[in-house]
C-alpha cells in the first residue's frame, strides 16, 4: 500500500528544469531585462507614433523574416541535438548542434549586413528615437546570439571528446536553454520592431 | 518516435506563423486586430518555445508562472499601449 502511494505521489510530482539549474536564474534576468526594454519601446512609440512608423519602414523585413525562421531551425535542431543525446547518439547530437550553429552563423551574416547597411548610411544610435531602439535591441540581442554561438562550440568541443552521454548531457540541455532564450527574445521582437504599427 | 514528429509539426508551425506575420507587415495592415493578431502569433510560437523547447511544461508551477508570466506580461503592455495609441 505504501509503495503504491509513493509510486502515485511520485508521478504526480513536477520535473526538473533541464540543465544547470543555476542557468534558469540567468535566462530570467536576461528576459527581465529584454521585457522592459520591449515595454519601454512600446511606450516610448505611443508618443512618437508617427516618427516610430515612418522609420520602421526602412527596416528589411524580409531580413528579419529569414533571421526569425533561421532562430527557430536553429533551435529545432538543437532540441534534435538532445534527443539524439538522450538516446545515447553522440554523433547525431554533434550533427544537429554543428547544423544549429550554422543556422545561427545564418543570422549573425544577416543581421551584420542589415547593420553595415544602417551604419554606412550615416544611421546610428543619435540618429532619432526610433534608430536608438532599434539599434540598441537588435545589437544586445546580436551580443547574445554570439554568445550562444560560443556556448554551441564549446558543447561540440566537449561532445566530440566524449563527455556526454544519455547518463550525463546537462552541459548540453544548459546551453540548449540558453541558446531557445535567444530565440525566444527574438520572436517578439520582430513583429514588434519589424512588423506592428 | 511521436516526440519527434511533434517537435517537426512545431518547428513547421512557426514557421507558418513567421510567413504570415511578415505577410501582415509586407501587406501594410494596422489597427487594433492586426497587433492583436501578431502578439498572438508571438505568443503560440514563444509558448512552444517555453513548454516543448525549453521543457518548461510539467515542471514547478513557480518556473511556469515565471516563464510564461513574463511571456503574458509583456504582450499584454504592449498590446495595451497600442490600444491606448489607437
Amino acid at each position: 500500500m505504501n509503495t503504491e502511494h509513493s509510486q502515485i505521489k511520485t508521478a504526480v510530482e513536477p520535473k526538473l528544469l533541464p540543465g544547470d539549474f543555476a542557468i534558469w536564474f540567468f535566462i530570467f534576468a536576461e528576459l527581465l531585462v529584454f521585457g522592459i526594454f520591449f515595454i519601454v519601446y512600446a511606450v516610448v512609440r505611443m508618443q512618437n507614433q508617427e516618427l516610430f512608423n515612418q522609420y520602421q519602414d526602412t527596416l528589411n523585413r524580409e531580413v528579419g523574416a529569414i533571421n526569425t525562421v533561421l532562430l527557430i531551425t536553429a533551435s529545432y535542431f538543437v532540441v534534435r541535438a538532445i534527443h539524439a543525446i538522450r538516446r545515447d547518439d553522440v554523433s547525431r547530437c554533434i550533427h544537429w548542434l554543428s547544423a544549429s550553429m550554422l543556422a545561427g552563423g545564418g543570422f549573425l551574416i544577416f543581421k551584420s549586413l542589415e547593420f553595415y547597411g544602417k551604419f554606412s548610411a550615416g544611421i546610428g544610435l543619435e540618429t532619432n528615437t526610433f534608430y536608438f531602439f532599434y539599434i540598441s535591441l537588435a545589437f544586445f540581442h546580436f551580443l547574445h546570439v554570439i554568445l550562444g554561438m560560443i556556448i554551441l562550440g564549446a558543447i561540440i568541443f566537449m561532445a566530440k571528446r566524449g563527455k556526454y552521454s544519455a547518463q550525463e548531457h546537462t552541459g548540453i540541455e544548459t546551453g540548449a536553454s540558453y541558446w531557445h532564450m535567444v530565440d525566444l527574445v527574438w520572436i517578439i521582437l520582430f513583429p514588434l520592431v519589424y512588423i506592428i504599427r | 518516435m511521436n516526440k519527434y514528429l511533434n517537435v517537426n509539426r512545431i518547428w513547421i508551425i512557426m514557421v507558418i506563423l513567421t510567413i504570415s506575420t511578415y505577410a501582415v507587415g509586407k501587406l501594410g495592415y494596422s489597427g487594433i486586430y492586426v497587433v492583436l493578431f501578431l502578439l498572438t502569433t508571438a505568443i503560440i510560437k514563444s509558448s512552444f518555445i517555453i513548454g516543448d523547447f525549453m521543457e518548461v511544461r510539467g515542471t514547478s508551477l513557480l518556473w511556469r508562472i515565471l516563464m510564461y508570466g513574463w511571456l503574458w506580461l509583456v504582450t499584454i503592455t504592449i498590446a495595451v499601449t497600442y490600444l491606448i495609441s489607437q
